[in-house]
């Protein structure tokens, strides 16, 4: 009985070698280990053992049934894995295919350059300021120290719709406007970006309608260290950490003393190349200490309160950083162009 | 205002200082020396010569040969091509490997004749042939009989010469002269300035020639004058010729460069009167009578306004003051006598004359700005003194100097400088000595009250100095602006946050670019007639446009009230360009007058507003891919009243009447009988205009979308118990708005509705012709309980009986 016990599960071991699909090995399952299979078989033969022997060959046939069915389930587990891989297989895909990629939309180059400084200078503690495209004549140019006939006024042309109403040339009225609404509140720190007109004919350089950012600080104290440590700071966060920047003596009429800075060009680093005319040097922005004139007539008479200011071309700095070449192209928004804004992270 | 080297050299010692230095320091100190070049380009070996013989060239009628003696050898045989050519000239002759700037001379036969080098032009030497006088340019230079034979070119004419352009800020009109920069410089290295003498002579001759002055306007300050008679016109002398090429001005004729050299080099401009053409020797200075009329020295009859101030005589008017001489009184071969001008004209009248006659002349630059009357008389001195020198004149009446103003009015500017408010203003401990000997430097005086502060007597060629301020930048450019330290600023703490309009743009247009919009940015000028091209006509709001008073060309007349047009020109280049898909969108500013014509600011609306045209998305391997359709842009629009907080309960929509969408295919988005906006399909007869295929629309007015918006949350509460879903297909109306039938579920099917949507809208046979199927799903839900069936079974019958009533809504099976 043992010996043909033995010889069976060396039988059903050997069988369950080649059996590789499910199918077989279910038939497999029901020949040795189903009801009505060899062991059950054996099981029940047992009737005709003596009481000796019924325990040891009981032992015999569960060890066996054991070891069957731990053989069968590892098998099983096999097979049913090989099957789950070729169909895997089956549904390869080719992955270099084209996914389904959403349209991706670009922020225009001089919005990114607004939020960008924006960005910056919400950092610094100031708020975002936008004012009126049309302006008075009093708003753009009086109460920012530029009386009629000045001849400082030859440095903007001007787009007129009478005599006192314009196109504002520049976003220093707001200078005058926050001054005004705020006073005799402190401290004030505004950035002020938005469109500007100039009645210029439109070339690569020059564009009748086009973005400045103006920034106005004013306290008690303020000095011109003060501006030029904010606007280190600026120019280190826009054009990267090793960034120097330069002040030259200048002349607006709504500061005094003024001021043109430069940083170091950021195409030759500061070893001379034709960007920067070989000086190493690139101009960015206007600025200054607020003329006393301009806080006098935006209400703020106390001595001690200074202020510094400064105003600078957001397509200028688009056209360095992008490597724009000619200003119109921001205002023709040609998709060939916007489609490569889509491609940086920032 | 350009300089040269050599000429602000007399002015200033410059010993020991190159072009190139002066001009970075100029430039650091706010005097930007725009450019520098040589006056010429190269010229080398290049010798003044004598013609000796000037003979016809044996092969060609058009050629001579000369010899000309360079005190040097032999005389030279030189073929000639000039017409001028003429024996006993004296002339710049380039030898053998003379350098030219237009390259090297080398002997060469011409002919067959040997020449043994080249007899130059003005034009081969590198002079401005622009400003030459004809006789000059045309052919060889011929040169004064007593220029030194055997002498280089370069020395005599002082070509080696650096010339400047200066790019003056407004404020610094004081650098309109060499004596200006010259200050500047003496400042900049602490040296002292050296102008020429220039003092008053009296007339010495017997019988001196009347003149006299009346000043009868209060925009002249200042007036003076004096007679210089028995003048030889002539050239002047070739130095004082080639410094004017040098900076740009025509030289005429010793009489009238004597004026335009004592302007460069005082900054005063002066005019000189043929004094014959001035009846009753008597100068009148006062305004212009309406509607009166002068011919200016460029021969151009112009009518002047009341406003201009004029020179004249007891008759007649002479010239228009501070802008340009008459051509009545102009100095001509017959002059014999001149009255020379040296005034102080009201800078506001001046400007104002010269910009309404476009004349620009140096002159009225220089008036505009403000004239030194500290050197007013000096000038008048100086010019006299070289008429003398130059023209053989004599002095032929005392110098008369009339003024409008007393004497207080011209008191030196004083002004108070704290030593504290420099430091706390520049940010930099710059010391009271320092700054004593910047004034030292710049030629101030000054007088010290106390360690903590002085006076500084400003002399009046620095007009751009008034307040203490001004001395700031004085101090800070002269130690320079390197020298001011970073600091950070000091204060009370401020929330650098966006204002909630801000926070939405930025959502907003974060949301939009997702949706795979491209920003774009428009101009805001335009034109009328753009709008006709979107079929808007008379009578339609949007051509209520502001007008500028002065545009630059007829596309850029008058502000925008209608962002579409833009849109679609943006859409039109692009797809000129093969750019089909077009998914654009801007944040506009539209322009709304009060009035017409626009008198005061508008209203300045800004829109969102966006175009849609071509495939929805990308065309990939993975099938079909659709076109934008009405119900993507009304997709795009109600997502993004969504995300701005307005919900969909709050909002309506009525059909558009607007003329550029397609009848039928077009909303207008109300909230509470407010217009917020609209979108819709372009017509098509608009777009085929534009060359673009379908087109869709949308403008949302940014002011009246911020009235809506809901910033604040609290949360529902998750459901505990499970939701009841029924859904239920409708037949109704075709032209029936499903939103009538979703609002008419929603009101009749209790609180316990918690969400009804459309699922499937189906027109065909299956409904008939007149009819379409509306496919709801709808969701019941009690906050306490699980509905029974029974309790739903009798809300779906309420509502079927309500929409049937209302709509003759009926089941479909």
């Amino acid at each position: 009985m043992l010996e043909r016990l033995q010889a069976m599960k060396d039988q059903a071991l050997a069988d369950l070698t080649n059996k590789d699909d499910i199918v077989a090995l279910e038939a497999w399952r029901v020949m040795y280990l189903g009801k009505k299979g060899e062991l059950s078989t054996a099981l029940r033969s047992m009737g005709s053992l003596s009481q000796e022997e019924r325990p040891v060959v009981g032992q015999v046939v569960n060890e066996i049934r054991a070891v069957l069915e731990q053989t069968f389930e590892t098998k099983r587990s096999q097979v049913l894995q090989k099957a789950a891989n070729e169909e895997e297989r089956r549904n390869q895909l080719d992955i270099t295919l084209p996914g389904r990629t959403p349209f991706l939309g670009a922020e225009h180059p001089l919005q990114k350059v607004i939020r960008r400084i924006e960005d910056i200078f919400l950092g610094f503690g100031f708020t975002i300021e936008e004012g009126p495209h049309v302006e008075t004549d009093y708003f753009n140019f009086e109460a920012l120290n530029l009386p009629k006939d000045h001849p400082a006024r030859d440095m903007q042309d001007t787009f007129y719709i009478h005599s006192e109403l314009l196109l504002r040339t520049h976003t220093s009225p707001m200078q005058a406007r926050t001054l005004l609404a705020r006073q005799p509140e402190l401290p004030v720190r505004i950035i002020v970006p938005g469109r500007v007109y100039r009645r210029d004919d439109d070339d690569a350089t020059h564009s009748h309608e086009f973005t400045q950012m103006e920034g106005l600080v004013v306290d008690h104290g303020i000095s011109m260290s003060d501006l030029k440590g904010v606007l280190l700071t600026f120019a280190k966060e826009l054009f990267g950490e090793h960034q120097q920047i330069r002040l030259r003596p200048s002349f607006f009429p709504f500061t005094e003393p003024s001021a043109e800075m430069d940083v170091r060009c950021i195409y030759c680093g500061g070893d001379g190349c034709s960007t920067c005319k070989h000086t190493g040097w690139i101009e960015i922005l206007g600025c200054g200490m607020v003329h006393p004139h301009v806080l006098t007539m935006g209400g703020y008479h106390e001595e001690g309160i200074t202020g510094f200011a400064f105003g600078m071309g957001m397509e200028r700095i688009a056209m360095l950083l992008y490597g724009i070449t000619d200003i119109r192209q921001f205002y023709m928004n040609d998709l060939r162009l916007l489609d490569q804004f889509t491609q940086i992270a920032r | 205002m350009k300089i040269t080297w050599n000429w602000l050299g007399e002015y200033v010692d410059l010993a020991g200082l190159t072009p190139e230095k002066v001009a970075t320091d100029l430039t650091n100190a706010g005097i930007p020396v725009e450019w520098m070049q040589p006056l010429s380009g190269q010229v080398k070996d290049v010798v003044i010569g004598k013609v000796l013989t000037v003979e016809a060239h044996p092969n060609a009628d058009r050629l001579r040969v000369c010899k000309v003696d360079v005190a040097k050898g032999d005389p030279l045989t030189i073929v000639c091509g000039a017409k001028n050519v003429a024996p006993d000239q004296n002339v710049p002759v380039a030898i053998d490997g003379a350098i030219l700037p237009g390259g090297k001379i080398k002997r060469s036969k011409l002919r067959g004749v040997e020449s043994q080098g080249m007899i130059c032009s003005a034009g081969e030497l590198g002079l401005d042939a622009r400003l030459l006088p004809k006789e000059q340019t045309q052919g060889i230079f011929v040169l004064p009989q007593d220029a030194p034979v055997g002498e280089s070119i370069v020395s005599y004419l002082s070509l080696d010469d650096m010339v400047m352009e200066l790019e003056l800020t407004p404020n610094r009109s004081d650098c309109l002269s060499l004596r200006g920069v010259a200050y500047e410089v003496a400042a900049l290295y602490g040296r002292s300035i050296h102008m020429p003498d220039a003092v008053v002579k009296e007339s010495s001759l017997a019988e001196k020639l009347p003149l006299s002055v009346e000043i009868a306007t209060e925009h002249c300050s200042l007036y003076t004058a004096q007679v210089v008679s028995n003048l030889k016109l002539s050239a002047s002398p070739l130095w004082m010729q080639m410094r004017l090429l040098a900076v740009g001005t025509r030289p005429i004729n010793n009489l009238v460069d004597i004026t335009n050299y004592v302007m460069y080099e005082w900054g005063q401009p002066l005019h000189a009167f043929d004094y014959d053409a001035i009846s009753e020797h008597k100068i009148v200075v006062r305004q212009a009578h309406t509607t009166e009329t002068v011919m200016t020295l460029d021969g151009e009859v112009r009518e002047v306004s009341s406003s201009a101030i004029l020179i004249a005589d007891p008759q007649k008017a002479l010239g228009l003051a501070g802008v340009m001489g008459g051509r009545n009184s102009e100095v001509t071969e017959y002059t014999r006598a001149v009255v020379i001008e040296s005034a102080v004209f009201d800078p506001v009248s001046t400007r104002q004359v010269a910009r309404q006659l476009a004349l620009r002349s140096e002159a009225s630059l220089r008036f505009e700005k403000g004239i030194d009357e500290d050197i007013t008389l000096q000038a008048l001195a100086r010019a006299a003194q070289l008429m003398e020198t130059f023209a053989q004149g004599n002095i032929a009446s005392n110098s008369i100097a009339k003024s409008t103003k007393i004497v207080e009015q011209r008191q030196v500017k004083q002004i108070a400088v704290f030593v504290k408010h420099i430091q706390s203003l520049l940010g930099y401990a710059i010391s009271q000595s320092e700054m004593l000997e910047v004034c030292k430097r710049l030629g101030f005086t000054v007088r010290v009250v106390s360690d903590e502060e002085f006076h500084v007597f400003v002399p009046s060629r620095r007009q751009d100095i008034t307040i203490e301020a001004d001395m700031a930048e004085e101090f800070a450019r002269l130690v320079g602006y390197d020298r001011i330290p970073v600091s950070v600023m000091r204060g009370q703490l401020t929330a650098g946050v966006l204002k909630p309009a801000q926070h939405l743009k930025r959502t907003l247009r974060n949301f939009l670019l997702d949706r795979g919009l491209h920003e774009v940015w428009t101009y805001s000028l335009t034109a009328p007639k753009v709008l006709a091209n979107v079929l808007i006509d008379e009578g339609h709001p949007a051509t209520k446009m502001g007008m500028l008073l002065n545009p630059l060309s007829e596309d850029r007349v008058g502000l925008r009230t209608i962002v579409l047009p833009s849109l679609l020109e943006v859409a039109a280049y692009n797809s000129n360009r093969g750019q089909k898909n077009i998914r654009i969108f801007e944040f506009a500013t539209i322009f709304l007058p009060n009035q017409i014509p626009m008198l005061d600011q508008p209203v300045e609306a800004p829109h969102i507003t966006g175009l849609l045209s071509g495939q929805v998305e990308s065309v990939g391997p993975h099938g079909e891919t659709r076109l934008f359709d009405f119900y993507d842009v009304s997709g795009i629009v109600h997502a993004l009243l969504t995300t701005s907080g307005i919900a969909q309960d709050q909002i309506s929509l009525v059909r558009s009447k607007e003329p550029y969408y397609q009848t039928g295919q077009c909303a207008e988005i109300y909230s509470k009988n407010v217009l917020i906006g609209s979108f819709g399909k372009i017509k098509t007869t608009v777009t085929e205009c534009y060359d673009l295929q379908e087109s869709f629309y949308f403008d949302l007015d940014f002011f009246m979308m911020q009235k809506l918006i809901k910033s604040d949350l609290t949360v529902r509460e998750l459901p505990k118990t499970p939701g009841a879903e029924r859904d239920l297909a409708l037949v109704v109306d075709r032209d029936l708005p499903v939103q009538q039938v979703v609002d008419a579920v929603k009101n009749s099917a209790g609180h316990e509705l918690e969400n009804v949507s459309v699922f499937d809208v189906y027109t065909g046979d299956k409904v008939g012709a007149d009819k379409k199927s509306v496919a709801l799903h709808l969701v019941f839900r009690a906050d306490d309980r699980t509905l029974t069936d029974q309790e739903i079974l009798a809300k779906v019958e309420t509502v079927l009986n309500v929409v049937k009533d209302e709509f003759g809504a009926y089941l479909r099976f």
